[in-house]
């Protein structure tokens, strides 16, 4: 099925390729990429990691290979382009052309800095932004990129904090909403985490380089770091967050509106001990009522009502990571390559693939 | 007061029962494993305390032979990192490395500097930086050229007398924690429980061994090693008083004892995690490089590369094989998130 989707997709491109030629049509859009609806990493049977189209119907519309483990993609607003980015501490990100399959640029960090695998465009598209560790200093640093001009580095900004894993624009503005997890880390000591009695996460809010908002933890949540967010169309942020301290998490999600204080997600005991203190991915349903958050480690996916600030429902996935809205609800994968739709309350469709799916499913 | 010794704690302590594995397992690792590694934590490091007390010159021999005794019995439990270690940041006030930033000595100097008061006070002395706390503060105080005769002599004395003193009452905090309370934790589960069954127990100690093989491979080894173009002698672990290769020797004894122990329901298993890490023992031993300094040189970098990546290999094994026995997902995501 792979094959054959791809081969459909090349001859779309040979077909456009000669329009092109002709300066007869406007740019490809997401559309001439086989209208994908969700972009995911995975590592194949054969060993090799490959971002992928996923349509509507949880099939595969394109596969682009990667030259190593991806994690996120950031998609743009209006091209069938997306930025596949190599997985902390990889200093690497693609931009890809998601109808040929060809690569348009090639991000690397500067010296000193290595990407931790999200990023975001600015509403027109015409700006890249990158959440960077400036490793050396244990810096968190924003790079911003030119899309218009081969994606060269533009500028750095600081993050507002240690650590900034993901980064979301809050629609109808170009504020950003960066989640510093608070984690310092250097590559010569790949993943130990290097200060985690003085760690401190934060949300952070940017818009052009400045620091406008930060929104901080109490105290005794200070070892809850803040790893991963989506946001509505009313700017709302719900997070998830990795439990760093002992024992039991006393949260792993929560919400938070710029200018207030971070709120705190209701769960009984036993549904956030079933998340063995890891939330991988998190992502809004389209209706704004629902937050949904995945745990690999404790093979569930949780539904949370964004008004009740409760527990919905759990539903125990094994391997599962990436979640993205869906029309009926949400769509998540897993590393066992399940494709998977479900709505707050229960699964209800389900393609199976040869590939493991990485850790995040982006809509485009 | 008359100490309470090992001996009479596992006597109090009930025997299992009718139990079934799992239970026996936890039984196993707590008494031959968890508490006698916290009680000689706390027994070497009164006798650093009582050490420094004597003879606060950092070069006395018996000083610094305390000193020896006690960051040995630390790094033996090192791996034990959950319950009581974690309370009010004990571990971390023990051992504050890797210290990326240089916080340590920086910390240190400006207590000196300022002939700070708090640093002749041994009962407040955790209400300061981390950086300025434990066996690595200590070793600046006693091994590092410029530190270890810093400032005013009395000031000095005091300061190490005091850092040895808070040593001493934070690891007999752990050892009360875990006789009095924690040791009957691990045994009584259940609902409503800190751990709610046998299985969540062995998790724990499951995440001791794979957590400790990374510490050992990423940072142990990792910071010294730092790339082939830049490798970093300056960062290995406790270089001043040459204990680097000591402390990857002890953490693998204790991880090797941990992993026979938990895989004790898997003879085959067991074996093969014996021999492997007997191997890496030897590789150390043959390595015969107090401080990993071989890693600026190409022939004894690649030898102490073969080590870590047969580390990373054994904690592969653990995570596939023993990982899913415990009840510990292994999946794609599950293994390696972010």
């Amino acid at each position: 099925m792979v094959i054959e989707l791809v081969l459909q997709v090349t001859g779309r491109r040979q077909f456009l390729g000669g329009l092109l030629a002709a300066s007869l049509v406007p740019k490809p859009s997401w559309s001439d990429a086989g209208s994908p609806v969700f972009l995911s990493a995975a590592l194949k049977p054969n060993g090799s990691y490959v971002l992928c189209g996923i349509g509507n119907g949880l099939d595969i519309r394109f596969e682009v290979p990667l030259p190593a483990r991806g994690h996120a993609a950031a998609a743009h607003p209006t091209r069938p382009t997306a930025v596949a980015f190599a997985r902390r501490p990889g200093t690497f990100a693609l931009v890809l052309d998601c109808v040929s399959g060809t690569r348009l640029a090639t991000l690397n960090c500067p010296e000193g800095r290595h990407f931790y695998g999200h990023g975001a465009f600015s509403s027109d598209g015409n700006l890249l932004y990158t959440t960077e560790n400036a490793f050396d200093a244990g810096r968190g640093v924003i790079g911003v990129w030119n899309a218009r001009d081969g994606y060269a580095r533009v500028a750095e900004w600081p993050s507002g904090g240690i650590g900034p894993h993901d980064v979301k624009r809050i629609p109808g503005s170009e504020v950003l909403v960066v989640a510093n997890g608070g984690i310092d880390t250097h590559p010569d000591t790949g993943r130990t985490k290097l200060n985690i009695p003085t760690m401190n996460p934060n949300l952070s809010y940017i818009e052009d380089g400045n620091l406008i908002d930060v929104a901080e933890p109490p105290k005794e949540l200070r070892k809850n770091s803040i790893r991963h967010i989506s946001v509505d169309p009313l700017g709302n942020v719900a997070f998830g967050m990795q439990w760093q301290g002992d024992g039991m998490a006393p949260a792993l999600v929560g919400q938070h509106h710029r200018g207030k204080p971070l709120h705190y997600m209701e769960a009984p005991e036993d549904a956030i001990r079933a998340m063995n203190g890891y939330v991988g991915s998190i992502a809004h349903s389209k209706d704004r009522q629902t937050i949904a958050v995945t745990s690999p480690r404790g093979g569930q996916v949780q539904t949370y009502d964004t008004v009740s600030n409760k527990l919905l429902h759990s539903t125990k996935i094994a391997d599962v990571c990436g979640v993205a809205p869906s029309a009926e609800g949400f769509s998540v994968t897993s590393g066992t390559g399940e494709l998977i739709n479900i709505t707050a309350r229960q699964k209800f469709g389900r393609v199976t693939t040869g590939l493991a799916w990485d850790n995040h499913l982006v809509s485009t | 007061m008359r100490r309470i010794t090992l001996a009479f704690v596992l006597f109090l302590f009930p025997v299992a029962g009718l139990a079934n594995d799992a239970n026996l397992v936890i039984d196993n690792i707590l008494r031959g494993h968890i508490l006698p590694r916290f009680d000689a934590l706390a027994v070497e490091t009164q006798g650093l305390d009582d050490a420094a007390a004597r003879d606060c010159a950092p070069t006395s021999p018996e000083l610094r032979a305390a000193y020896g005794k006690a960051f040995d019995a630390w790094i033996s439990a090192s791996h034990l990192r959950f319950g009581p270690t974690e309370l009010e940041d004990r571990a971390f006030g023990l051992a504050f490395w890797p210290d990326s930033r240089g916080a340590t000595p920086r910390a240190l100097a400006a207590l000196i500097a300022n002939e700070d008061l708090i640093g002749r006070s041994p009962n407040h002395y955790h209400e300061v930086s981390i950086a300025a706390r434990g066996f690595y503060a200590l070793e600046f105080l006693l091994y590092d050229k410029v530190l270890m005769t810093a400032g005013d002599a009395s000031y000095h004395c005091a300061l190490v007398q005091t850092i040895a003193a808070d040593i001493a009452s934070t690891s007999q905090a752990i050892w009360d924690d875990w006789r009095m309370d924690y040791a009957v934790t691990l045994k009584k589960t259940g609902p409503g429980e800190i751990y709610r069954s046998d299985t969540e127990v062995l998790q724990q100690m499951f995440k001791t061994l794979t957590t400790g093989l990374q510490f050992t491979s990423e940072a142990r080894l990792g910071r010294p090693l730092g790339t082939f173009d830049r490798p970093r002698p300056n960062r290995s672990e406790a270089r001043r008083s040459e204990r680097s290769s000591r402390h990857v020797a002890l953490n693998l004894m204790s991880l090797k004892d941990m992993a026979a122990r938990l895989s004790s329901n898997d003879p085959d298993l067991k074996k093969e995690l014996n021999m492997r890490f007997a191997a890496e023992q030897d590789k150390l031993e043959i390595l015969n490089d107090p401080t990993f300094a071989g890693v600026a040189n190409p022939q004894s970098r690649l030898k102490i590369e073969v080590l870590q990546q047969s580390i990373e290999a054994i904690r592969k094994t653990v995570r596939e094989r023993l990982g899913p026995k415990l009840g510990v997902a292994a999946g794609f995501n599950a293994l390696d998130g972010d």
